[in-house]
């Protein structure tokens, strides 16, 4: 089996650093791929058209080429989904990967067109088997849209996740998204958003990492348009043996001026035998922006966990407590069905 | 029309005395096991160094080239001589120097320095330390601080046992290549609970053009000792490509302390590409400070690597990359015990086109329980021509820990400069004042002379509005 290089960061540092790329072994990537019939797609909203059509992918970065050409090449799910008007109903994605739907490779686009105002929910989950997902959701927003994405990994510990978000986000538009990471044994997700005039970009990301599981996640933000925005935040918590780089870059292209770049991350170590790594880049090529990022890392504060346990919590309850309070940002922005199915997990995940 | 306020390239009058290329001996220009055998030969060297120069030639042909940070394309070896031994011996008396280069240093301020504020004073031009001294009372101590070739010869046990282990050859190609043709720079040995109580600095001044200058710095501070030392370095600017591969290995022992020191002022067709290492035992600490300005591409990343229990760090930097500058610049750190504590304090501006990149490793092993890690870096763009990045890795190995890193990035605030104003200040000394304030955290930890050094240096040309 070959050895997989993926998500490489926009720009290369020390190579005996080992963040420009993941290195992955023994990830076979499935080459016969069969029908994919579990997906559930729910929307209420007239004015939104979900199609069955297929379109190339042809993007500046992605979590790797040869799942990118997987995606081109054999996809067995291709959603093109175009958005029109103001749409109060959720559009929902449940995608279930089972022993019958073992290998999903899907490709999402969206097309959010001027003025529009949705919800999108793309939900990944799979029963016991192993499974393998490799998937991409590529957004245009158009000029003065409004766009929430929710995307949730639940795929079981046995399993690989490659995901790509690709974004255009014109002038004027607002992309949200809201991404919880908790699923996989590997877990490797590549973010890139492409930000034009007055535009703003917004990423909750929330993760989990325990056994041995590998997380790499790689956010580039491109602020081209004045007075654009990108506000990147990312919490999560390392058990076990897990290991975790995050690599986020801001980049402020020259003529952006007025910009406004912000990146914070925040890893809970929950074991002395994770393996948390970090890069958050701030690439500047214009003067008059605002630019900050922020890293921090530690165990769980002992005086919180002391107040909590006062009062008549255990040290789990209490730890659980203190993690979903740190998630709560983007927990208190679901739905009540996804906001239990997420709390269930994090409970479960921190037994 | 809005209008920009400028602000000043660094003048470099001083540093820019050129004298005449006039040597001794001068080694032919490129990288053969000839020419390794050569500067060897002429500097009469014991055979384990001979063979340890080869070695890391046979390395050096081996490594590649940085796939990452600026490009080294210009940089062609076979157009750079690697060793320049200038006219006349090394002396402890200034009037003994040759004219020419006494010349410089006098114009450099050393030997006013030395009279003034310093305990010993080391001066290398080109390939070969021509001056080395330090007060008597230092000696009664049983300190040493001499050049590397005399403590190879008076001190050769010490140097074996210590020399490139901080820094093993095999760390990047460029330490390869100082392995292989390093010359000059200096030894201290600073004896066990002694503490020398005003810094020893060592100058580095390179004159010959389509040269190298690859000093070698190794000092250790003994048990429960203390140093400050402080190292200068400077060129006159040449239409071609000039070298600088310096190695700076310390030894900070148990509760020793050492202050590290430099102002980099390279002439603009300088690659600076320096390795700095410090290997620190329990309750020890080393501080880095440091400040640079020159040079067309920098390439410096002080590492710190905390071995003993409750050892600490301290990186204090700025950069200012001005035109036709690429910096490079930053800090490592591994915590590699219980305890240890680091704290990184970076500055960058950059201007007319400069590039100034923050690129940063802080490492904390497994058995660093209970350390911390503190990292902080701004940088300061004054026009849209220049660039500024941030490029830190920060990798956690264990629970037991409590690191942040925090870094911003922006232009002088229109808000602040309005404030000044409103206070009576003219726009364009608010402007100063800002810039200066920025630098302030760094140039308040130089010795007095090396702050005004430094704020001459940031000269504020003004003119117009704020952009």
């Amino acid at each position: 089996m070959n050895m997989l290089k993926l998500n490489e960061t926009p720009l290369r540092t020390a190579r005996n650093f080992k963040i420009n790329n993941i290195k992955l072994e023994n990830v076979e990537i499935p080459k016969k791929i069969e029908k994919f019939d579990n997906v559930n797609i729910i929307n209420d909203n007239n004015n939104v058209s979900i199609k069955n059509i297929k379109n190339d992918v042809n993007i500046k970065y992605g979590v790797g080429e040869i799942l990118i050409n997987q995606i081109n090449e054999k996809s067995n799910v291709n959603l093109e989904i175009n958005i029109m008007g103001k749409n109060n109903e959720n559009i929902i994605l449940n995608f279930e990967l089972d022993s019958k739907n073992k290998n999903l490779i899907d490709n999402i686009n969206i097309v959010a067109k001027e003025n529009s105002i949705s919800n999108v929910i793309i939900k990944y989950t799979s029963k016991d088997d192993e499974v393998f997902h490799n998937g991409i959701c590529n957004v245009i927003a158009e000029k003065n849209s409004k766009i929430n994405i929710t995307i949730v990994n639940l795929i079981n510990d046995v399993s690989n996740n490659f995901y790509t978000i690709n974004n255009i986000i014109k002038e004027d538009a607002s992309v949200n998204y809201r991404i919880i990471d908790f699923g996989g044994k590997n877990s490797i997700s590549n973010y890139y958003s492409n930000i034009s005039d007055r535009a703003s970009n917004n990423v909750d990301t929330i993760y989990i990492g325990d056994k041995e599981k590998v997380l790499d996640i790689n956010y580039i933000a491109e602020l081209y348009g004045k007075a654009s925005k990108i506000n990147m935040n990312v919490e999560g918590a390392l058990n076990d043996y897990a290991k975790k780089n995050f690599k986020g870059t801001i980049d402020f292209k020259s003529g952006c001026a007025k910009s406004i770049g912000s990146e914070t991350e925040y890893c809970i170590l929950l074991s002395d035998n994770v393996r948390a790594k970090s890069l958050p880049m701030l690439l500047c090529g214009e003067e008059d922006v605002e630019g900050e990022h922020s890293a921090a890392a530690g165990k769980v504060d002992a005086k919180q966990l002391f107040y909590i346990m006062s009062r008549g919590f255990s040290y789990n309850d209490a730890l659980k407590l203190i993690i979903r309070a740190r998630f709560n940002k983007v927990i208190k922005k679901l739905d009540e069905d996804l906001k239990n199915i997420i709390i269930e997990e994090i409970d479960r995940r921190l037994k | 029309m809005r209008r920009k306020t400028y602000l000043d390239e660094i003048n470099t009058n001083i540093y820019d005395i050129k004298n005449k290329d006039n040597y001794e001996y001068k080694a032919k220009k490129g990288l053969s096991k000839e020419i390794i055998e050569e500067i060897s030969k002429q500097k009469n060297e014991v055979q384990w160094m001979r063979d340890f120069r080869l070695k890391a030639l046979e390395m050096y042909n081996k490594l590649e080239l940085p796939t990452w940070g600026p490009s080294l394309d210009e940089l062609d070896m076979s157009e750079i001589a690697t060793y320049v031994r200038p006219k006349g011996n090394m002396t402890n008396n200034w009037d003994d120097v040759p004219e020419d280069i006494k010349s410089t240093f006098d114009a450099l301020g050393i030997p006013e320095a030395e009279k003034r504020s310093l305990a010993g004073v080391g001066a290398q031009y080109d390939s070969e330390v021509v001056y080395h001294s330090m007060k008597d009372e230092l000696i009664k101590q049983g300190v040493i601080y001499t050049d590397m070739e005399t403590a190879l010869r008076d001190y050769e046990d010490i140097v074996k046992e210590h020399f490139m282990k901080c820094v093993p050859i095999s760390d990047h190609k460029f330490v390869a290549l100082h392995g292989a043709v390093w010359s000059g720079g200096s030894f201290v040995y600073v004896p066990k609970g002694v503490d020398v109580k005003i810094p020893l600095q060592s100058y580095f001044r390179l004159n010959s053009p389509e040269s190298g200058q690859f000093e070698h710095t190794l000092i250790i501070v003994d048990e429960g000792a203390r140093l400050h030392f402080i190292e200068g370095c400077s060129a006159p600017k040449y239409n071609k490509i000039n070298l600088h591969a310096g190695c700076v290995e310390l030894f900070v022992k148990k509760n020793a302390y050492l202050r590290y020191s430099t102002i980099e002022n390279w002439s603009k067709n300088m690659l600076n590409l320096n390795t700095k290492k410090a290997i620190v035992e329990e309750n020890g600490q080393i501080d880095w400070v440091t400040g640079s300005f020159g040079s067309k591409i920098s390439m410096l990343y002080p590492m710190s690597i905390l071995n003993g229990k409750g050892a600490k760090t301290e990186f204090t930097g700025i950069s200012f990359a001005g035109k036709g500058q690429n910096l490079d610049t930053g800090f490592k750190v591994v915590h590699n015990a219980p305890n240890t504590s680091s704290v990184v304090n970076s500055k960058s501006i950059s201007k007319n086109g400069g590039i100034a990149t923050y690129r940063s490793l802080v490492q904390i092993m497994p058995r660093a329980k209970n350390s911390k890690c503190s990292v902080s870096c701004e940088s300061l763009m004054l026009d849209s021509l220049s660039k500024s990045d941030t490029i830190p890795v920060n990798d956690i190995r264990t629970e037991e820990v409590e690191f942040s890193h925090e870094a911003k990035i922006g232009k002088i605030s229109d808000k602040t400069i309005f404030y000044l104003m409103s206070r009576g200040l003219s726009e364009e000394e608010a402007k100063s004042m800002i810039v200066r304030g920025f630098a302030y955290p760094i140039s308040k930890e130089l010795p007095v002379e090396y702050a005004v050094e430094m704020n001459n240096l940031i000269n504020l040309e003004l003119e117009g509005s704020i952009g």
